[in-house]
């Protein structure tokens, strides 16, 4: 069995910081499928079939204390000798490793990989069964929690509050056929721009550049990036992607010259008019593109705030 | 002309009342089905006329600076083009008429505006 990769070297201190600081009851299961002792294995295989589970607890539901757990090992046992009609007392593993709920979630990671059980119950100070705790728990825990981490992370690179009258430098990640966000960028570029007092048929040009360059990464490149920089009355916006790269940069330069395919011109774009409309809207442009390599386009637009 | 007076001669139904639509005077009015060409336009206080119900055309409204978007053929926008349009205060019509109708009837109207006031 593959353990999980989180280590206590190498990972990075956030991963680290979050697996001690998350408690086993923040991450458990608390919804418990439990059985009795006097139920018979048969009917504990049925509850596994019924509940899509691996392992049931077996508990004395006055006292809510576990007495022992019926795997799906215990289960195929039981099929193989013959006894599985047998009640769930005789048969069920007592020799428990249980974990208390107040413990760090790094001690389930490591119990989950130093033991070869799927599930571990959870008990509290009581020593009451109050949970049950399996790597899917842990990993969906984990996922919520980073990807919280990530979203602040890329709200820090992507939204720098810009200081009036300062330049201003952004980047944006475009990725591939990601229509439903085409555009983002250089939303999110014109309204810094409006910030700024400048002549609105400048800022038109510098958002009709951007987005026509964040289209093309859209519909042709493997992804990449578009970045936009105002410094002093200059603004450029360069757009590097990951490839393929263009075979003839001066047939795409060309109006009605596209290498489209039909739902993307579907969407409305892909009529050859992307980098024709960024050239015309520039004061400087400029291409490089190489095949298998990738392409970066240049726009230069002067934006002299207007008096 | 108001989004009123648009309202009125394309028989359109209202799906987001954008930041000017009370007090934007529209002038012009640009048709395409391609937003790379829209996206060309040198036209002011101008709205968008497509059969095109996508976001990208509220995105391209956006950055153009179109005052608002008039869905012709009957075509309504789906959840996701109606938040976006709401998000970025752009008003959002929807007439049964066809392409050709919509330049029609709206030509007709600003030109005989033009008359009127020169």
């Amino acid at each position: 069995m593959t353990t999980i990769p989180i280590s206590t070297h190498d990972s990075p201190p956030f991963l680290l910081d979050l697996i001690y600081r998350m408690k086993i009851k923040d991450v458990m299961t608390r919804n418990l499928i439990t059985a009795r002792k006097e139920n018979s294995l048969r009917d504990i295989k049925l509850l596994m079939k019924e509940k899509a589970i691996t392992g049931v607890p077996i508990t004395e539901p006055e006292t809510r204390r576990i007495l022992g757990v019926v795997s799906m090992d215990d289960i195929i046992r039981a099929l193989d000798g013959g006894y599985i009609d047998a009640p769930a007392e005789r048969h069920m593993s007592r020799n428990l490793i249980v974990l208390d709920e107040d413990m760090p979630l790094q001690f389930a990671i490591s119990y989950l990989d130093k033991f070869r059980y799927g599930r571990f119950p959870v008990l509290n100070k009581e020593r009451e069964l109050v949970g049950i705790i399996t790597s899917r728990d842990i990993i969906v825990a984990l996922l919520v929690e980073v990807n919280k981490e990530v979203e602040k992370l890329e709200q820090k690179i992507v939204n720098p509050v810009p200081v009036a009258g300062e330049d201003i430098h952004l980047e944006f990640a475009v990725r591939k056929l990601d229509f439903e966000n085409a555009g983002k960028a250089s939303t999110e570029i014109k309204k810094v721009l409006k910030t700024r007092n400048l002549n609105p048929q400048i800022v038109r040009r510098i958002a009709v550049a951007s987005y026509e360059l964040e289209m093309n990464q859209v519909v042709h490149a493997e992804g990449g990036t578009i970045s936009f920089a105002l410094q002093g009355d200059r603004v450029v916006i360069t757009a590097r992607d990951l490839g393929p790269g263009i075979e003839d940069v001066n047939k795409a330069l060309q109006e009605g010259f596209s290498t489209a395919n039909e739902w993307v011109r579907s969407l409305g774009f892909g009529a050859g008019m992307g980098l024709p409309n960024v050239r015309r809207v520039s004061d400087e442009f400029s291409i490089q593109s190489k095949l298998g390599e990738g392409t970066t386009v240049k726009s230069v637009i002067f934006a002299a705030a207007e008096l | 002309m108001t989004f009123d007076d648009i309202i009125r001669a394309l028989s359109c139904t209202v799906v987001v009342r954008g930041t000017a639509f009370e007090t934007a005077g529209i002038k012009s009015l640009v048709s395409s089905d391609l937003m790379s060409d829209v996206l060309t336009t040198t036209e002011e206080d101008f709205i968008i006329s497509t059969s095109l119900n996508s976001e990208q055309v509220v995105r391209t409204a956006d950055i153009v600076g179109a005052l608002g978007i008039v869905l012709v053929n009957g075509k309504y926008p789906q959840d996701a083009m109606r938040r976006l349009a709401e998000e970025h205060g752009i008003t959002l019509l929807s007439t049964p008429m066809d392409a050709y109708r919509v330049c029609f009837t709206l030509g007709c109207a600003m030109e005989s505006r033009g008359r009127a006031s020169p």
